[in-house]
């Protein structure tokens, strides 16, 4: 811990926090939207922090992730989209419409003061279950499984609204009973039912990667609420025997399938293997082709159909493929400032209920590209975990900018001006 | 464990965290957690996908994401020694449809009932292919010109009334095409469907005429068709080489014609084979083995034979005979049969005899009709015995018990030296597939009477090229020759690449042997006349030779299955032209050598050797009988005419009472003997009087002649006339009424008291 320690003392932001609880009880006092000029004082303005009180470079971050991302999403899905909906600009035209109704939604959660989400959070909550117990109503879609409302135009997907539901519930439960975190009941309780309860609805749809999102963001957001360790590793250990139980019972049938050729995709066994194994073996040489320099925008020749839906999950193999290890690399480092950036501003929120929810929101981005990463990559089972700004997607990326707006609205009050 | 709340209680080593401290703290490691381990751990799988794995990889895509079409090559063009075209390959196309873009049923209707219609084929079998999934069926191969405007015509109107006719494709495609038919079957051999050479010198030459296909290789995308960018590599067809054979078309076409007549007259049941090489450079010149096949339809067998099959009921049994029918039908009996040679191997008896310098001139053989060699009996074809001969006599005569004492003389060892010598014991090594051994006693395994047999060619078998080979040894003072049919190979561009030059293998007799053997064939040929391959004019050395089918089943008309062969050359004091004719099994009247094959023999030659100008030499005797063409008489006075006629060597007849000649008998350029008899016409009554042919079979050649010129009429004499043959036919029957002067031709055979072996 120690070298850590150093590391943000080095930071130098310590003395922040000390005032931290005055300012937390006035927040909740202020209006609905905030108004920057009145709120913030723009004496000793750094280069990142001037403009509308926004923090400018984690603004700048995301757009710039969504411009490369957008791009890629046109590239990838260009002769997918030509061979199955006869336009090549199918997809690119409706991702186009969401990016721009993700960056109003953006724009207007900036203005929003997310200390009035400390009380919806709950609703939120419930709006997530209502979703959620509503898909499995609707009639189920590809494949048999029942994950997304259909919306005209696009397509909800109550687990998107759940993952947002979980880090607002807990940033909300955890900035309210801070001092009490401490207590399995006011940590481990509402963790076991919350994430128990919507797990047991995602298992219905199924929806594994959902549940595993979930899991990781519940014990996220309990560990930076303050939960003592010990129930951390008592969870790790019942999780993981609640997952052996399900894995022998047979309940996992669904996932096993998926996983029934992890890691061997490209040693031919059998004729159905060879089959469900081709998305994993042709991300693999989608990846292998690019080498380190990459074949060039718009060259990927796995698109041409041998890469199923290149515009969704797998869409980081093209690029890997068109832009190479070093266009990737360079990706990931524009994400890793992002979270990196979305993290520290957050610490520097004015109140606890800030800190834990843009922390929260800006690590599920870190999770999803991590976990997409070495799905694709044959590290993980190939389970459909989309990558944040890429894949094609219309309720998905709209929550995610909405999401980023919170963050940005959080950046209005954090005390980012050094001395 | 971190209790904050309070601090005091705290009695870890830790220091007291606030609220703030804690979430600090565990941010940080949250941070470390993603940043360092989750990114870390993808940046490191990439790398070493990318990296390490990147071209094994990358090397797996470009397999699936390439398609290789084939662009076919033009199969060389198969020439004879003259450049005429044997076999050639001409631009066909071939039908091929992807039926997976085919939507509705009404399309795949459509485009089955357009195609089944045009290309003439089963509309149920091409609507099954119409349903399949795929991308590439092949409907029919090698259409040609017409169907293929036809399938144009049918891809418009479908897209006109169903949108569909992309689903046709036609792919360049080429055809063998073989101008002469049946010409040289057996040599030239065909091409199968996929224009890969399946018998003869189209699958002996295979690699030189087929040429390298080029490829066309495209990146496509997982349906297999183009993907829009960049990436194609086009490899040219490189064309096959051209073949030119040393065949002559037009000996070929001579010997075919008189083989296929020797099979008829003779009723010959297992076909007739005839070789044609040239002795100095062992070049076959013609290669015929009889009933040939249409090699544009190698599949398909002669009508009767193919009705016997239908008969079959068992489809096992029917399938075996349909292809054993086929590879007999295929079967280059010249090269891929064996047979026992018979007296025709005396000349090599002979060869060795006078190379071991066992016989001379004087040499005498007595002949009492039968040998006795370790209680085995051997009988000579004139059972009353030939006397005391001398050594041409015996060649002459064909005498067994001679050449049995000959062999004996030359002895077992020598013997087998001189016959492995001429090749026998080896393949001659022509270019032509399928080439069959000879069957001969092992060393140390032949007893004294196989010797005594053998040395009047019987009890061993041997292929007639290798026959032919030693005949041409025999010929051309001694040299063993590779015999082979294809002279030189061009390139596209008509650059020789490979030309075959005359190859020796070894000299197995003397000049001079040669030479001895060259005058007692001649002389042999010339006493024996018609039995045994005199050719007027020329002079020819041959050997007549009948031999016994020992161990197969008796199919012909007599007690034993023969076969009659004739080997010879001309001319005698410098050769040029070998040939041997055989027929297997003859069932007809005769089954001599001498009566089957030495009139085809004389036929061939009669007819070859003027086309390869070899030279006349008539004796006195022959002049009489060689025919000369008839002037124009007409239109003049009767004195100039008669004068005329005079001078070429005719006598004439004057009929009518006018003063000019207006017409002749025989006509103008038509052929008529030395001396024949012109009939001028001077008025139109004359024309009108008419003789009576007389029957002119049975006579000798003087006799035939008398007969005819008392009567007014003009004789040809076809066959050997100057010898003491008998005419065996007319072409112009007995007791018609013909024109004074008309030709009219009389054939002569042997007669039968002349019959030898």
């Amino acid at each position: 811990m120690a070298p850590f320690k150093k590391m943000l003392l080095k930071a130098d932001v310590n003395k922040i926090y000390d005032e931290e609880y005055q300012r937390e009880q006035s927040a909740k006092d202020e209006k609905f939207f905030i108004r920057p000029s009145h709120q913030r004082k723009m004496k000793n303005t750094k280069l990142f922090s001037i403009g509308m009180g926004i923090d400018l470079p984690f603004c700048i971050i995301i757009l710039v992730l969504l411009t490369i991302g957008t791009i890629m999403m046109f590239s990838a899905s260009y002769a997918y989209s030509y061979y199955t909906q006869g336009d090549s600009y199918y997809y690119l035209v409706r991702q186009l419409i969401f990016v721009a109704i993700g960056i109003a939604a953006m724009v207007v959660m900036s203005f929003f003061n997310y200390n009035k989400l400390h009380k919806i959070a709950p609703i939120v909550l419930g709006i997530a279950y209502f979703s959620l117990l509503l898909v499995l109503i609707l009639p189920a879609g590809d494949g048999n499984v029942k994950r997304w409302i259909p919306m005209g135009l696009f397509n909800i997907q109550p687990s998107e609204i759940a993952k947002f539901a979980v880090i607002l519930f807990f940033a909300h439960w955890a900035s309210k009973y801070y001092n009490k975190m401490q207590f399995a009941r006011y940590s481990v309780i509402p963790g076991l039912v919350i994430f128990g309860t919507i797990a047991i609805l995602l298992y219905l749809e199924p929806h594994y990667s959902g549940i595993v999102i979930i899991a990781i963001l519940t014990v996220l957001m309990l560990f930076i609420g303050g939960i003592q360790k010990k129930y951390l590793i008592i969870g790790f250990v019942a999780v993981a025997a609640i997952v052996g139980i399900l894995a022998i019972t047979g309940g996992l049938s669904y996932a096993m399938t998926r996983m029934d050729g992890w890691g061997q995709s490209l040693v031919y066994t059998d004729e159905d293997m060879w089959q469900t194994t081709w998305q994993t073996r042709n991300s693999l040489y989608a990846i292998g082709s690019g080498g380190l320099w990459g074949l060039g925008l718009g060259q990927s020749r796995q698109k041409y159909l041998y890469l199923p839906e290149p515009q969704n999950d797998f869409i980081f193999a093209i690029v890997v493929e068109e832009l190479g290890l070093v266009g990737a690399a360079i990706i990931l480092l524009i994400f890793a400032l992002l979270v990196w950036r979305g993290i520290t501003l957050s610490l520097r929120a004015k109140d606890k209920f800030g800190k834990l929810l843009g922390i929260g929101l800006t690590s599920q981005i870190g999770i999803q590209v991590v976990l997409n990463i070495l799905v694709i990559t044959d590290w993980l089972p190939n389970t459909g975990i989309s990558l944040p700004f890429f894949s094609y997607g219309g309720s998905s990326l709209i929550m995610l900018l909405a999401q980023m707006g919170i963050v940005l609205s959080i950046s209005r009050t954090a005390n980012i001006e050094r001395k | 464990m971190e209790d904050n709340s309070n601090p005091i209680k705290t009695t870890r080593k830790h220091v007291p965290k606030g609220p703030n401290q804690r979430l600090r703290q565990r941010t940080a490691i949250l941070i470390i957690a993603i940043l360092v381990f989750g990114f870390g751990a993808a940046l490191t799988r990439l790398s070493f996908l990318t990296l390490v794995q990147g071209s094994t990889l990358q090397e797996a895509a470009v397999e699936q994401q390439l398609k290789d079409t084939t662009l076919p090559a033009k199969r060389g063009t198969i020439y004879d020694a003259n450049g005429k075209v044997l076999a050639e390959s001409a631009s066909v196309w071939q039908v091929v449809i992807a039926p997976i873009y085919l939507k509705t049923d009404e399309q795949r209707e459509a485009v089955a009932k357009g195609l089944s219609e045009i290309l003439e084929l089963d509309y149920d079998n091409v609507y099954k292919k119409t349903q399949q999934e795929s991308y590439y069926v092949v409907v029919k191969r090698k259409i040609e010109v017409e169907t293929r405007d036809k399938i144009l015509e049918l891809i418009d109107t479908l897209d006109e009334k169903y949108e569909c006719g992309n689903v046709i494709q036609l792919l360049d495609d080429y055809k063998r095409y073989y101008p002469h038919e049946s010409l040289a079957a057996s040599v030239i051999g065909f091409a199968g469907s996929d224009e890969q050479g399946l018998e003869g010198v189209e699958y002996e030459y295979d690699s030189y005429l087929s040429g390298t296909p080029g490829r066309i290789v495209t990146a496509k995308n997982a349906r297999g068709t183009n993907m829009p960018f960049q990436y194609e590599q086009n490899i040219e067809a490189e064309d096959g080489n051209n073949i030119y054979l040393t065949i002559d078309e037009n000996i070929q076409s001579i010997c075919e014609k008189y083989m296929q007549q020797g099979v008829v007259d003779n009723n010959v049941l297992n076909k007739g084979v005839c070789i044609a090489m040239d002795v100095n450079t062992g070049a076959i010149l013609a290669m015929v083995t009889t009933d040939g096949y249409d090699l544009n339809k190698p599949y398909e067998l002669p009508a009767d034979e193919q009705s016997k099959i239908d008969e079959i009921t068992d489809d096992t049994k029917k399938n075996k005979a349909q292809s054993e029918a086929l590879s007999a039908m295929w079967r280059n009996k010249a090269v891929s049969d064996t047979y026992m040679p018979g007296s025709v191997f005396k000349m090599c008896t002979a060869s060795m005899a006078i190379e071991e310098n066992k016989v001379n001139d004087n040499s005498t053989f007595t002949c009492t009709g039968s040998i006795t060699v370790s209680d085995k009996t051997m009988h000579c074809a004139n059972t009353a015995g030939h006397g005391t001969q001398n050594f041409l006599q015996a060649l002459c005569n064909s005498c067994n018990p001679a050449f049995v004492q000959i062999g004996q003389l030359v002895g077992m060892n020598k013997f087998r030296e001189y016959y492995q010598g001429f090749g026998f014991s080896e393949k001659t090594g022509i270019d032509l597939p399928g080439e069959a051994d000879d069957t001969f006693w092992a060393e140390g395994e032949m007893s004294d009477v196989d010797l005594a047999v053998a040395s009047f060619g019987q009890n061993f078998s041997i292929t007639p090229i290798q026959m032919i080979t030693a005949c041409a040894a025999v010929a051309n003072g001694g040299y063993v020759l590779q015999p082979y049919v294809v002279s030189k190979i061009t390139n596209v561009d008509g650059n020789v690449i490979k030309s075959v030059e005359k190859k020796v293998k070894r000299q197995i007799i003397s000049n001079s042997t040669s030479a001895k053997l060259n005058e007692m064939l001649g002389y042999n040929t010339q006493t024996a006349g018609a039995s045994s391959g005199y050719v007027a004019g020329y002079k020819v050395a041959g050997k007549t030779g009948t031999s016994e089918k020992i161990g197969s089943k008796t199919e012909s008309s007599f007690g034993e299955d023969y076969i009659a062969s004739f080997c010879g050359y001309a001319p005698a004091d410098d050769p040029q032209i070998a040939m041997l004719v055989f027929f297997d099994t003859p069932s007809g009247g005769s089954y001599y050598g001498s009566q089957v094959s030495s009139p085809v023999f004389i036929n061939i030659m009669s007819e070859v050797l003027p086309y390869l100008q070899v030279k006349t030499s008539y004796t006195d005797d022959e002049l009489e009988f060689v025919d000369v063409a008839a002037g124009d008489y007409t239109g003049i006075s009767v004195s100039d005419a008669k004068a005329a006629v005079d001078q070429d060597g005719f006598t004439c007849t004057v009929k009518g009472d006018g003063d000019t000649v207006i017409s002749q008998i025989p006509t103008v350029s038509s052929k008529v003997s030395t001396g024949g008899n012109i009939v001028l016409y001077t008025d139109s009554n004359s024309q009108k009087e008419t003789v009576t042919v007389p029957n002119l079979v049975g006579y000798s050649a003087s006799e035939v002649n008398n007969v005819a010129s008392a009567c007014g009429l003009n004789v040809s004499f076809s066959g050997a006339a100057s010898s003491d043959g008998v005419s065996s036919a007319q072409d112009v029957a007995a007791g018609t009424s013909v024109s004074p002067g008309t030709v009219v031709t009389v054939s002569f055979a042997s007669s039968d008291s002349n019959v030898r072996d």
